[in-house]
């Protein structure tokens, strides 16, 4: 046992040490286009005249910058930091290249080294069925394998997918997520770039994962991309997401908003490892609808940025649809998760189900923000949830804030929350065995955890064990 | 309770004058104390629907025009209803007695009988004279005008309040019972009570809130003040009763501290009034104490309930255990939110919650917020929450027995009470049974 984790242990060591040179890597970069700090309707008309879009989203873009300009900053969740951010400061749009590639060879060097380093074209060879690359504010690099083409599966940046699927695009943008669903929401539809558009057409069986990969580069740059995902009836897909940024002095801002569309019997997984650096606040609006006998399932990892506001929300609209939402935070010193879960029952016969697991560290805050609400016509609705949460160290610091409000009478909703420190009859235990603690501590990490890795494909689970084994290093303070 | 309504708070009508008689009431420092917690009431903004703890009620309910009737005139039309103090005088089942006679005055029975032992148990208005050093101590320290604006209010024109204190190892065997009386309808009552319970000593306090209008004249209200310090090694068990006539608005808060080794028992029942929103809190400020809250509501008709408890562990080794109960039928609505936080100073923790709501039938609405606030790692801390119908297979199985279905439905509420009746001191269980198995039989 210990010789297996010793030998584990090793391979580990080999590893770079820290996000600053696994991640926290810079490229000097000449941007195509880099326009200014701050934001107004000229940022907007501008962005949206480099992209040729059509006159509805330029004006709704123009709208959207009103509501985000009028809606005032939360006043709940942690409005301290919130009211750091400096909107001023921050670059909207730039644009590293001209042209998005479909081969890794002619994107630019320093941009492939930067994949490279991140392992993203090794993955899409190894197991993925298509990659987008997003760096800064635009897909630098996107493929997709023929044979899915071929099934009519659409997988294209949010700026293609505009220009070649109009009417798709336009019958379906921000019909889950209203341009006044919240001030960050409002923030992204005005400047949105970039992000993923998917449609699986009926009874398609995406049996490969498609991923996007979001890198940001540039100190104060604002990431805002916009990503749509329709399964259609009777068709399933897997989308992987995963984003680092550069360590800087100054905060960057990665604003996104996520709508998913499940129509009957399709099925939907989105998982997301959020490894952003600690200087980037990471404010997303997620959600999806199900329709009758859909699934989705939201599988949320957050590791890196300063902030996270984040809430995967599903709504359950047609009978028998189902969610799941397994979120997982990780808060080290000076972070703070405000993570968790929203589930809105709709339609009778519906059942959802969320977990959430979290580990604060050092004086690391990790919080759970949730929501369950049971409309009057969702009879025979089933909920659970269960909230676990780890705290290591003195300071560290753990919130629960579930909220259920329930309208009818033939439900079954049922909450559980936990919140400890690593048992001492665990450690005990465990270094009893020959482990040292630091080890003990590790594995009984590990363990917590368990319940996501699990679920991701085992590339990415072995990328989150060491994510978790750099984070715990020096555990015992 | 969720309807918006038209009052607000720049209207001059619902602002204290500076010319409100319960200000001049008191010494000095009471004066000035009320004055400030009146200038504060005037000023503070009546709280938005949005902001938390207040989503679920609408807060202009508890806003009540200055020029109603003022709640220490005698009424006319009601008699004091005689019935439940006489009954408590019979059975001399509770041993003390304080009637709180529809603002109008406070009875005390069998108190002098303590007074030996140096416990007091008197209007708060006289303690202000008689045991100044204690009230100007104590009086206030948990609740006062910057607590909210209610509770400003409050603290700006409570009347009749209550005072009562038990010297350091004196035990109070017998519970001391406290009937308040609400007022005409149309009236309004602030409520105050203190107690004070000193070092290794032992008090039991049931606190009976009851009368109203059950006619359609206008509704009443009531807000009410309770703040309770249980000194080092202190053994103190309160219970609050609500069960108000229909016609009633009830608003209240309740704080507690509890210094090293004290234990406290707090129990919420809620069975009557309209809208009524009451906030429990108890704060372990020493090493080692230990608080329990054992809720139980039991609504219908179109009541609604917003019950709010604390448990702030401030000091290490504090431990704290929260079951809350819910029985919710016809077209009644509760809110539930239950608040944990244990501060970084505080190792060593342990702190539990539970609520469980049971919906009778459709048309019903529960909403349940458990909330963990946890600053350090050295803590063991759970909580539960389940809201849903009696299991149909329950049910089921009991007409397999022969058993009827409304005495079925019956059995299972009975049981759902019991197990929370089970857990109270056995006085003051049979006499809330009493109230549970009442309503159980409009089942």
């Amino acid at each position: 046992m210990s010789d297996e984790i010793r030998r584990h242990n090793e391979d580990l060591a080999s590893l770079d040490k820290d996000y600053a040179t696994r991640y926290g890597f810079q490229d000097p970069v000449n941007y195509f286009h880099k326009g200014a700090r701050g934001i107004n309707h000229e940022v907007v008309e501008m962005i949206s005249r480099m992209k040729k879009e059509p006159a509805w989203m330029t004006e709704l873009r123009h709208a959207a910058l009103d509501i985000f300009t009028a809606k005032p900053i939360p006043k709940w969740g942690n409005s301290e930091l919130l009211s750091e951010i400096d909107f001023e400061n921050i670059y909207y749009f730039m644009k590293p290249i001209e042209h998005q590639q479909s081969n890794w060879d002619n994107v630019p060097e320093y941009i492939k080294k930067t994949f490279d380093r991140l392992g993203i074209p090794e993955a899409e060879r190894k197991f993925l069925g298509g990659v987008s690359a997003q760096y800064e504010s635009e897909v630098v690099y996107h493929s997709m394998r023929e044979d899915l083409k071929k099934q009519g599966i659409i997988f294209l940046d949010m700026d293609s997918g505009l220009r070649e699927h109009p009417d798709l695009v336009k019958k379906y943008f921000g019909t889950v997520i209203s341009t006044a669903d919240n001030k960050f929401a409002a923030l992204n539809t005005a400047v949105w770039s970039g992000g993923s558009l998917i449609y699986v057409p009926p009874g398609i069986d995406v049996k490969v994962p498609l991923q996007a990969y979001f890198r940001i580069n540039a100190e104060n740059m604002g990431q805002f991309e916009r990503t749509l995902i329709i399964a259609d009836k009777g068709s399933r897909v897997h989308y992987i997401e995963g984003c680092t940024a550069p360590v800087y002095s100054t905060d960057s801002l990665h604003t996104a908003v996520v709508e998913v569309i499940a129509l009957e019997d399709s099925y939907i997984r989105y998982t997301t490892i959020q490894n952003w650096s600690r200087n980037i606040f990471n404010l997303v609006t997620k959600r999806a609808s199900v329709y009758g006998n859909a699934t989705v399932e939201w599988v949320d990892g957050n590791l890196g940025s300063r902030l996270s506001m984040k809430y995967p929300c599903i709504q359950l609209m047609g009978e028998g649809a189902r969610g799941e939402i397994l979120s997982v935070a990780f808060a080290g010193k000076d972070q703070h998760q405000d993570a968790g879960a929203k589930v809105i029952h709709v339609a009778p016969n519906t059942s959802s189900r969320i977990r959430s697991k979290s580990v604060s560290k050092d004086n690391g805050r990790a919080s759970y923000r949730g929501l369950v609400k049971v409309h009057k016509n969702a009879a025979n609705t089933k909920v659970s949830v269960e909230c676990d949460a780890l705290l290591i160290g003195e300071d560290a610091r753990s919130d629960t804030y579930p909220t259920m409000e329930v309208d009818n009478d033939q439900v079954k909703v049922e909450h559980e929350a936990r919140v400890s420190k690593v048992a001492e009859e665990q450690l005990f235990y465990l270094t009893s065995r020959g482990l040292t603690e630091d080890d003990a501590r590790l594995l009984i990490v590990n363990g917590f955890m368990e319940p996501f890795t699990k679920e991701l494909p085992l590339e990415y689970a072995v990328e989150l064990n060491r994510l978790i084994e750099l984070e715990m290093e020096g555990s015992i303070g | 309770m969720s309807r918006s309504s038209q009052k607000t708070d720049t209207t001059s009508e619902y602002l204290i004058p500076e010319s409100a008689p319960e200000l001049l009431r008191g010494p000095k420092w009471l004066r000035d104390a009320r004055e400030r917690s009146r200038r504060d009431f005037n000023k503070s903004p009546v709280p938005p629907r949005g902001l938390h703890l207040w989503r679920y009620t609408d807060p202009a309910t508890f806003l009540i025009p200055h020029d109603g009737p003022p709640d220490s005139t005698p009424d006319d039309g009601v008699q004091s209803s005689e019935g439940p103090v006489s009954e408590h005088l019979e059975k001399d089942s509770t041993g003390r007695l304080v009637h709180d006679v529809g603002g109008r005055d406070i009875e005390l029975h069998g108190a002098d009988a303590l007074t030996s032992r140096g416990v007091v148990v008197c209007r708060l208005s006289e303690a202000v004279d008689r045991h100044r050093k204690l009230v100007e101590q104590y009086l206030y320290q948990l609740i006062n005008s910057r607590s909210g604006k209610f509770e400003a209010q409050n603290s700006a024109l409570w009347n009749n309040g209550i005072f009562i204190f038990v010297p350091d190892s004196v035990r109070v065997a017998e519970p001391i019972h406290l009937l308040r009386e609400a007022g005409r309808s149309g009236s309004t009552q602030f409520h105050r009570l203190l107690i004070v319970v000193g070092r290794n000593a032992e008090l039991t306090v049931v606190d009976e809130y009851f009368g109203g209008d059950d006619s359609d004249r206008n509704t009443s209200h009531a807000n009410s003040a309770v703040e309770i310090f249980g000194l080092q090694e202190s053994r103190v068990r309160y219970v609050s009763l609500q069960r108000y006539a229909h016609r009633m608005n009830s608003y209240l808060t309740h704080r507690a501290t509890l210094e090293r080794g004290a234990t406290m028992l707090t129990v919420p029942l809620d069975f009557g009034g309209a809208v009524s929103k009451h906030n429990y809190g108890v704060s372990l400020v020493g090493e080692g104490a230990e608080s329990n809250i054992i809720g139980l509501l039991f609504a219908s008709g179109r009541q609604h309930f917003d019950n709010h408890t604390r448990h702030h562990h401030a000091a290490s080794r504090t431990q704290s255990n929260i079951d809350f109960k819910t029985v919710l039928r016809d077209k009644s609505t509760s809110a539930y939110t239950g608040l944990i936080r244990i501060e970084n100073e505080a190792k060593g923790c342990e702190a539990y919650q539970e609520n469980r709501n049971l919906l009778l039938n459709r048309g019903v609405r529960a909403e349940v917020i458990p909330e963990l606030e946890i600053l350090n790692e050295d803590v063991s801390c759970t909580h539960g929450a389940t809201i849903g119908p009696i299991d149909p297979l329950t049910i089921f199985y009991l007409k397999s027995r022969g058993i009827e279905q409304e005495a079925a439905v019956r059995m299972i509420v009975a049981g759902f009470v019991d197990s929370t009746l089970k857990r109270l001191p056995s006085d003051v269980a049979e006499r809330v049974a009493g109230f549970a198995h009442r309503r159980l039989e409009g089942l």
